[in-house]
């Protein structure tokens, strides 16, 4: 978490008394509070220019969505926020000392992404011998941000969660992540987070030949 | 019909609406409110059924029926509301009673969303009439997360209706709700504005709710609700685990805490009211033990008064010239800096004055309580004798406060206390009245007692009322501190209530106050003195009240005393090795204490504006520079901005002591455009900008592009800083532009933000683009200069 913080402060290679602060930051809040998170898992309805989600008001468009999910049978949906306690604590901090407000603030995006892991990784074992495609996000490429709303909607993330998505499809409380999940029979790509990630790594010729794919 | 809220007998409330309706067919996402009007029927069989089972209350299907969700629904808040009633009421035919079912209204309120208290009042008022005129028998305000949004209804309710009003709210396992509220400030928020019942519901099932029940049962004296779900949701498919049986069974502990009116919330349905109907047949309420006592809070902080806690009396502009120059210009943020101050110090409550010539007071109080509590968790006790302004700040405040002050006159008595009666505050008693203060211990307690008489006869509990015996200064009347301290002790120990002194006065005049003032707390402490009300950034002060605590054995094994002076040596050594040898270098460091002590001995001998100019700015530039370069990042890029203010507030105070014209490099407006809430890098432009000395007017986030143009003009400002961090709210830029080019003299604009390019600023017509906070320092300058 804090070199995933750092990393958003922009000081991949900060001094050792910033990295200090940085992770006395990260400690406190990991220690004072747990993102929440939920998911729901749909059967996907390929139709010509669109995904629907049975059950559910998303529908996926774009090329993103027809990348990530092309040989899923199903997909979650996934919400993850650290609350508006966060979202005080920051106020709090800003009017204290603006730049441990910043650290803060760096760690809670890192401590909502951690959040998302764990999500994943729970909805994982609940379906042994699937696989996980890359999570992605309203925002990420062409799919909309205005999706928001939907998927908020069909995972009831204002009662279950605390999680709202205002007029202008912005989530609140600000340290939250919506996030679509395909579920597969085959292996998939590490379409987001590369190589280093990829189901395929051990057998993939062009990571062998020192290449990497398109996606 | 009336309900029979009444402590010995049991009520039984229906189940789920939502997932009963899901259940026979209402497609997910959809607007459960419009079936009132498109298909009465199938809501009928709902009420029926459940009043089948058994339920003596339904709750009509009206949760969601508030104008922000109905807008795009062609239908008004009336028009669903009263077919919702009347439906229910037809269905039930007499045999249960209607509830007006309120819930949340799905947008965040301040400070953490941008619907204000006031916009989310008139939204439940608008519920309220509706009900009431449709014929509710009683109102059932649930599934509240936010206690403030509670608030808002409940004021809406008692407003706009003679109903009865049930409040509950969703918790989770930790016994904190989404935005952090305990079981506790809930309880005595609620009750002491007056709801008939309140409880928990939704979130959870029957078992994990009864630790935070029995908790909620001990804080209460109102009946309590439980309405849980059918136990928990599986995470994949979102269906409830618990059948009616096992619900019903697990019910009954929930009986045991103490609760007498159940129901069901989500997963439950007509069968589990009936199993739950059966499981209660013939069972009685438990006697409960309600635990009371003095207790002030906010939803974070839920403050027992059961020791020595610490009034800070800092916010208060009585013969302070900067704090009177920074409520006459509006600076809330020179205010809520002197609040943070204090919580750091460790004060426990904080006592809010803004009464000034020039300032109206009734609109200032709510707006520095507003600000307070964005950033300060601790409850504050309002100070003033102006009932309107009293009532305007009670009205905004998020939990249970306290009022400063009544005294025994009978007309201040009451004009004041309907006002403490009906906001639940506890509330200050002096012991003077119209003839002034009582030379005798025996006048003040009979003061006292008159006090305690008529806040009993408006119905305020004896707990909320706190005494203050007056301290007088002792160079003047030394009999008096005699006289004081026997008052504390007869008010504490005859009276049993709570005793509050300020004791700062008591050496004024006198050398070495301190030494007077920590001697005279010390005294008053041992003759009972529980809410000391004095400056918390005086260390000896603090000192002694954690050494009090230890020997009256409040600080068990003295584990606060411990963690305050175990710290202490490091930490004054530590600057002595290494600190700055010059202003500069505290600046460039980051070293906020010590770059306002430099700064304050420089101002001995140097005039403020060349300090700044010639010192100041050069140092912050070379960190600017250093920022650029990518040797100093963000974080320390603030430090030194954060010691540039210190430097900056040394240099405004000593010109507003000694009468000049505040130094000001000229003003700017920065805002987060309309729909974007991520202001954190506006705040950090204004940081930086504030402490070159520019003066930064912040509209904050969620700016309408009329209210930025607005201000410009009222303002008469040249330069204009907007920020969006998401596409979405791109447009909202492009038109704030847009109407600021349309004003007669129209102020230079600059933008920046996560998706904000140099091309798109260009395209809409802003004539700067900012990457960051430092680019923005060079814009300014080529503008304001």
């Amino acid at each position: 978490m804090v070199e995933e913080a750092l990393r958003y402060l922009g000081a991949g290679d900060a001094p050792e008394d910033l990295r200090r602060q940085v992770a006395v930051e990260a400690k406190a809040l990991s220690a004072s509070l747990r993102p929440r998170f939920a998911y729901r898992v749909c059967e996907l309805d390929f139709q010509s220019e669109r995904i629907l989600l049975r059950g559910t008001a998303v529908v996926l468009t774009g090329t993103t969505a027809f990348r990530m999910l092309g040989s899923c049978g199903r997909a979650a949906l996934l919400a993850c926020t650290l609350g508006t306690r966060f979202d005080l604590s920051l106020a709090a901090m800003q009017a204290r000392d603006m730049a441990r407000a910043v650290i803060l603030d760096a760690c809670g995006s890192a401590l909502v992404e951690q959040g998302c892991d764990g999500a994943e990784k729970e909805l994982a074992a609940r379906f042994p011998g699937q696989y996980l495609t890359d999570r992605f996000s309203p925002g990420y490429g062409d799919l909309p941000l205005s999706l928001q709303g939907n998927i908020c909607t069909a995972l009831d993330a204002p009662r279950r969660l605390g999680l709202h998505v205002t007029e202008s499809s912005l989530l609140n409380p600000v340290k939250s992540v919506t996030a679509v999940v395909g579920l597969s029979d085959q292996p998939q790509k590490a379409r987001i987070r590369g190589c280093t990630y990829c189901q395929m790594r051990e057998s993939c010729a062009l990571h062998k030949g020192g290449n990497h794919c398109e996606n | 019909m009336k309900i029979d809220l009444v402590q010995d007998r049991i009520l039984l409330l229906d189940g789920a609406m939502g997932t009963e309706l899901q259940r026979r067919g209402l497609p997910p996402g959809g607007q459960p409110e419009l079936l009132n009007l498109t298909d009465p029927e199938l809501l009928a069989s709902v009420y029926q059924e459940y009043a089948d089972a058994g339920s003596q209350v339904v709750y009509a299907n009206t949760f969601g029926a508030n104008a922000l969700k109905l807008a795009r629904s062609g239908h008004t808040v009336e028009e669903v509301v009263s077919a919702a009633v009347s439906t229910a009421r037809q269905a039930v035919g007499g045999r249960a009673m209607v509830a007006l079912d309120v819930g949340p209204l799905g947008e965040l309120l301040e400070p953490m969303g941008s619907l204000t208290f006031e916009r989310a009042y008139e939204l439940f008022r608008e519920m309220m009439l509706a009900g009431a005129a449709a014929g509710a028998d009683l109102i059932a305000v649930e599934t509240m997360t936010d206690l403030y949004e509670a608030k808002a209804a409940l004021l809406a309710a008692k407003e706009n209706s003679t109903l009865p009003v049930l409040v509950t709210m969703s918790f989770e396992e930790s016994g904190r709700t989404f935005t952090g509220c305990t079981v506790a400030s809930m309880a005595r928020t609620l009750e002491g504005l007056g709801a008939d019942a309140v409880g928990l519901n939704c979130s959870l099932g029957p078992e994990q709710l009864v630790p935070l029940l029995r908790e909620l049962c001990e804080n209460t004296r109102l009946p309590v609700i439980a309405k849980p779900n059918a136990g928990l949701p599986d995470p994949v498919d979102g269906h409830y685990d618990m059948g009616p049986e096992e619900f019903a069974a697990a019910m009954l502990p929930c009986l045991e805490a103490g609760v007498t009116v159940f129901g069901g919330c989500c997963g439950t349905s007509p069968a589990y009211i009936r199993e739950l109907k059966a499981a209660l047949e013939g069972r009685r309420p438990v006697s409960r033990r309600y635990a009371g006592g003095s207790f002030v809070c906010t939803p974070v902080v839920p403050l027992r008064l059961d020791g020595v806690r610490v009034i800070g009396e800092r916010v208060n502009p009585t013969g302070k010239k900067r704090f009177q120059q920074a409520l006459l210009e509006g600076d809330l943020d020179y205010i809520l800096d002197i609040a943070v101050q204090q919580e750091e110090a460790g004060a426990d409550i904080l006592d809010i004055n803004v009464g000034c010539p020039g300032v109206d007071e009734a609109a200032m109080l709510p707006r520095v309580v507003k600000k307070i509590q964005s950033a300060v968790s601790l409850p504050l006790q309002l100070d003033s004798s102006n009932p309107d302004a009293l009532e305007a700040g009670l009205r905004v405040y998020n939990g249970k406060p306290a009022v400063n002050s009544v005294n025994g006159e009978a007309a201040v008595l009451e004009r004041i206390l309907p006002i403490v009666k009906k906001y639940g505050a506890s509330v200050v008693g002096l012991t003077m009245d119209c003839e002034g203060i009582p030379g005798t211990a025996e006048k003040r307690v009979e003061i006292a007692k008159r006090i305690l008489e008529r806040a009993s006869a408006h119905g305020i509990p004896r707990e909320d009322l706190w005494i203050d015996c007056l301290a007088l200064t002792v160079s003047a009347q030394q009999e008096q501190a005699g006289e004081t301290l026997k008052a504390v002790r007869t008010v504490r120990r005859e009276l049993g209530l709570q005793t509050v002194l300020g004791v700062s006065n008591i050496s004024f005049g006198l050398p070495n106050r301190p030494l007077v003032t920590e001697n005279f707390l010390i005294q008053a402490l041992a003759a009972g003195l529980t809410l000391p009300i004095v400056n918390p950034n005086q260390r000896e002060m603090m000192d002694a009240v954690a050494a009090f605590r230890v020997l009256s054995g409040e600080d068990e094994h003295c584990r606060d005393y411990i963690e305050r002076f175990s710290a202490l040596p490091a930490s004054r050594t530590a600057p002595a090795q290494d600190g700055p040898a010059t202003l500069e270098e505290a600046v460039i460091r980051g070293l906020k204490t010590d770059a306002a002590r430099l700064a304050k001995e420089a101002l001995e001998g140097e005039d403020g504006l060349s300090l700044v100019e010639g010192r100041l700015i050069p140092a912050l530039d070379s960190v600017g520079e250093g920022y650029e370069r990518g040797t100093v990042f963000l974080p320390q890029l603030l430090s030194a901005a954060q010691a540039a203010q210190a430097v900056f507030e040394a240099v405004r105070t000593s010109i507003a002591e000694r009468g000049g014209a505040p130094v000001k490099k000229g003003r700017l407006i920065v805002a987060t455009v309309q729909g974007d809430i991520h202001d954190i890098g506006k705040n950090i432009v204004k940081t930086v900008l504030e402490n070159y000395g520019y003066e930064v007017l912040d509209l904050g986030r969620d700016v309408p592009p009329e209210a930025v143009a607005r201000a410009v003009e009222e303002h008469n400002v040249g330069l204009v800083g907007l920020s969006a961090l998401m596409t979405t709210t791109l447009p909202a830029m492009e038109e704030t532009v847009r109407q600021l080019r349309a004003l007669d003299r129209p102020p230079a604009v600059f933008v920046g933000g996560a998706v904000v390019t140099p091309e798109y600023a260009e395209r809409i017509g802003a004539d700067g683009y900012a990457k960051d906070a430092r680019q923005s320092v060079e814009i300014t300058r080529r503008v304001l200069g």
